[in-house]
């Protein structure tokens, strides 16, 4: 078993009187990637906010690297090497692709190195090296996530929070992303959290899984395990349950057994 | 036949005979449901009888649409071939249709049997092979599938009739129709035949089988009870006395209605009362229409009363400083007052002025909030409760009684009332029934509700009764000198161990139960060295335990794996323990690491364990233990 990074610890997190996080635990190990799945208000942005400080939780811990940082602002949390990949990209638009790449260096000194990682960055995405001079607003969706992820590299993180990376993106460029996502994982071995909906591609990248329904994790464990589980196949990853007449409108109401 | 008149009595403006318990049994001179259920419509027309949510507004039925499409659904199967003293099955949840549709059945002379919606496609069919049912009524698409899994098994199902559309627009099936369309074959059929619902009702008589419950069935295949119309009425005619309730009282139906319990209470005994029945959206939604409805009575299982219990306690304890120290100080007030209540006494004037303070700033409020403002009397039945909880809800100021009744009894044998109470008992036997135990402990009852026996099943049938005519309960118990009654168990779960002892699991059962951690268990101990338990934890408040001591957890498995967790339920398993001598105390537990729900086949509807599936399924925990 390797190092834990991050470690959560019965988290509860609100928007104003609404529980979006009902006690969620978690832990991310050094070098994996782990992903959590759920629909549309599950609470997983939730947990990517409440963990890069843009939200407080209520109750509960985050431990990094064994240290307690919930709570703490978000440029706090940068500076333990946290950095947050948010939905939607969310690129400066009227700044060009190497300024928003040097805004995600921007609390770094070693000049060498962040010029070293540019270089790395466009080696794995060329398009921004093509593209560098242009406004990232006037980039393409697929471009416009590369960007985002790129800025994120710009700081040498030791954990990626990655909001639905391939939301809003063509199949082939979700995978080219994916791809990418891999090689960083094993080559420059970031540490990943990936929140998708997609959950076949993410549950392929990922060692690790975690389910989420309103708030709750109701199931978790190895990828491969997950893929395997009837629950995913038929919520996640799209097998059709044959019902009685081809179609089925209700959803089953037992699951996660 | 000669028929013998009775002297009558008039209890809340409903004329009953004066002596309970003798036939012909009469409620406002009808000796059947439907010639009642006939006089109620005609007689209140444009009142209100039921409410129900559409697309978020409580809209009204009147008696007048009861009445019009009961005829017309009756009528429809009437012209459709359905025979008197035939079943048809119906399986949806609650709503007005159900009872149209139980009415109308019952009108025309058939035998209403519901199915539980949880119930899987292989039980619907042994349920209508079982019945025999030539019809069958579903809710909507996805009852439907359930049916046309299993079509080939039930070929005796002639038609089955959707009460919703949605989903359905393509669908192509001889067998099946919309309820709209039966409603016009009903209408086509009374045309040709005015009155020809209200002879069908003329010729009901009161030893005809009005329903049929199948028995949840803790052990076995469930079995169809025969209710006869005289045994609702019986049971009418008893809860008149200890269960009153008054016309236009509102209450809410939630339970599914194929179990007796909700059958009585929002079916039956509404239309002896003439009380208001409001139908909550969904099971998940009952604490919210609650609040809407604020019923003037409210009949639940102890589930139910843990549930709103346990929301209340996380409430203050997430309230301010200010606001806990008042919600102690008003419980506080309240318990002494329960004290003196409880045990029918006076309260002293002190004691109910310190209330009544309390009442005005804290309590009142509470109420309002679980929408129980109203409530004159809450009722708990169908399994064991606390009688801690029951004085919290005393101290709240709810009145909360608890009842004991059985599915062959057409539902009511004894009641706690708010004259005669003694908590921990499950009261006198109601008015019109009789009680006695047998030597062998066993609990058994007389009276006019006894059920007629099991559908096509007479060996079931004659183990059920004496030979002289007692319904034998197969719950042990005990009167008290003043003839309340106390439930001990169940006859056939009486375990022996290796040593030779007689041991009776749910009394310790019901203890482990009473803790807010623990929903439900199952002691095991038969044949074996010591007394073993499987435990089922309450999600809900094992969870908030987790969550105030920073136990991590991520899903229901894990929080069952959690060593603080497990010796949280320890420390509740201890404390039971202490109250049982040596050879009845619990050696060994496990905790049952799946969410168990109502689609599981370890629980029934009503949420408790079943015995033997659980010692099937959880085998392996089982044998860890030895």
């Amino acid at each position: 078993m390797g190092d834990v990074l991050l470690e959560i610890k019965n988290l509860e997190s609100y928007y104003g009187p609404i529980m979006a996080i009902r006690g969620v635990s978690l832990k991310v190990e050094k070098g994996q990637i782990v992903t959590v799945l759920g629909a549309n208000g599950a609470g997983k942005s939730t947990l990517l906010k409440t963990i890069s400080g843009i939200m407080d939780p209520e109750k509960g811990q985050v431990l990094f690297n064994g240290a307690e940082i919930q709570g703490q602002e978000p440029h706090k949390i940068v500076q333990h090497g946290i950095v947050h990949v948010p939905e939607g990209r969310e690129v400066f638009p009227l700044l060009t692709v190497d300024e928003n790449l040097s805004l995600g260096a921007y609390t770094r000194k070693d000049k060498l190195g962040v010029q070293r990682d540019r270089e790395m960055v466009f080696d794995y995405f060329p398009i921004l090296a093509e593209r560098r001079r242009q406004e990232a607003g006037t980039l393409s969706g697929g471009q416009q996530q590369m960007l985002a992820i790129g800025r994120g590299l710009m700081l040498r993180p030791a954990l990626m929070l990655l909001d639905e990376p391939s939301l809003g993106l063509s199949p082939l460029l979700v995978q080219e992303i994916f791809s990418i996502l891999r090689r960083l994982n094993t080559d420059e071995q970031v540490t990943m959290m990936l929140v998708e909906q997609n959950a076949r591609i993410a549950l392929d990248l990922a060692d690790i899984g975690y389910v989420m329904e309103i708030g709750r994790i109701v199931m978790d464990g190895n990828a491969d395990r997950l893929m395997q589980s009837e629950d995913i196949k038929a919520f996640y990853l799209g097998h059709q349950e044959v019902g009685q007449r081809g179609e089925r409108r209700w959803k089953r109401k037992k699951t996660w057994r | 036949m000669q028929t013998v008149e009775h002297p009558q009595i008039r209890l809340n403006g409903v004329s009953y005979n004066a002596t309970p318990g003798l036939r012909p049994v009469r409620v406002d001179g009808c000796d059947t449901i439907v010639k009642l259920f006939a006089a109620r419509c005609s007689e209140l027309g444009a009142r209100v009888a039921h409410r129900e949510k559409d697309m978020g507004i409580w809209k009204t039925y009147s008696w007048v649409e009861y009445w019009a499409y009961a005829k017309w659904l009756g009528l429809g199967l009437r012209a459709l071939g359905l025979q008197r003293g035939e079943v048809v099955s119906i399986l949806s949840e609650d709503r007005k249709e159900w009872l149209y549709a139980d009415m109308g059945i019952q009108g025309v002379g058939g035998i209403a049997s519901g199915v539980y919606t949880t119930d899987s496609a292989a039980q619907l069919a042994y349920l209508l092979t079982d019945s025999g049912s030539r019809f069958l009524i579903v809710e909507d698409d996805e009852q439907l599938d359930k049916y046309l899994e299993v079509q080939d098994q039930v070929p005796a199902v002639e038609k089955v009739v959707i009460l919703e559309r949605d989903g359905l627009h393509d669908l192509d099936h001889d067998g099946c129709m919309f309820l709209d369309e039966l409603y016009e074959i009903g209408r086509q059929y009374e045309a040709a035949n005015p009155n020809g619902f209200e002879d069908e009702i003329l010729k009901s008589k009161p030893g005809d089988t009005a329903l049929l419950i199948y028995t949840s069935g803790t052990t076995g295949r469930p079995k169809g009870a025969m209710l006869g119309h005289e045994n609702i009425l019986g049971t009418m005619e008893s809860s008149a006395r200890a269960l009153a309730t008054e016309p236009q009282d509102e209450q809410l139906c939630f339970l599914p209605l194929c179990h007796v319990l909700e059958r009585n209470v929002s079916v039956y005994l509404p239309l002896a009362a003439r009380s208001i029945v409001n139908f909550a959206e969904s099971p998940e939604t009952v604490f919210d229409n609650m609040r809407e409805v604020s019923p003037s009575t409210f009949f639940a299982v102890p589930r139910v009363w843990e549930k709103i219990y346990s929301k209340v306690l996380v409430l203050a304890q997430e309230a301010t400083p200010l606001g806990r120290w008042a919600f102690a100080r008003a419980l506080s007030a309240g318990a002494a007052r329960a004290g003196y209540l409880m045990q029918n006494n006076p309260v002293p004037g002190a004691v109910a002025a310190r209330y009544a303070l309390w009442d005005i700033i804290v309590l009142r409020n509470l109420r309002r909030m679980l929408g129980m403002d109203r409530m004159r009397r809450g009722g708990t039945g169908a399994a064991p409760i606390s009688p801690e909880l029951l004085k919290w809800y005393w101290s709240i100021g709810v009145c909360l009684l608890e009842g004991y009744g059985m599915t062959e009894n057409a539902g009511l044998t004894a009641a706690n009332t708010l004259a005669s109470n003694r908590p921990g008992t499950v009261g006198l036997p109601v008015p019109g029934v009789t009680v006695q135990i047998a030597e062998s402990g066993e609990i058994q009852t007389h009276g006019v509700n006894n059920f007629q026996g099991y559908w096509r099943n007479s060996d079931k049938t004659a183990e059920t009764f004496t030979d002289d005519g007692w319904l034998c309960t197969g719950d042990v118990g005990h009167l008290d000198q003043d003839g309340y009654l106390t439930i001990t168990g169940r006859i056939k779960d009486i375990i022996i161990t290796a040593g030779g002892k007689n041991i009776t699991p749910a009394e310790i059962e019901s203890r482990l139960k009473f803790s807010h951690y623990i929903s439900d268990a199952v002691v095991i101990g038969d044949q074996r060295k010591y007394l073993s338990c499987l435990i089922m934890v309450d999600q809900e408040n094992v969870e908030k335990f987790a969550q105030d001591h920073k136990i991590p957890f991520s899903d229901f498995a894990s929080l069952c794996a959690a060593e603080q967790v497990v010796a949280l339920i320890g420390e509740e398993v201890e404390a039971v323990n202490s109250e049982f001598a040596r050879v009845e105390q619990i050696k060994q537990f496990r905790l049952i690491n799946v969410l168990l729900t109502a689609e599981d086949d370890e629980l029934t509807a009503t949420m408790k364990l079943k015995r033997n599936l659980v010692e099937q399924k959880h085998k392996a925990l089982i044998d860890e233990m030895y």
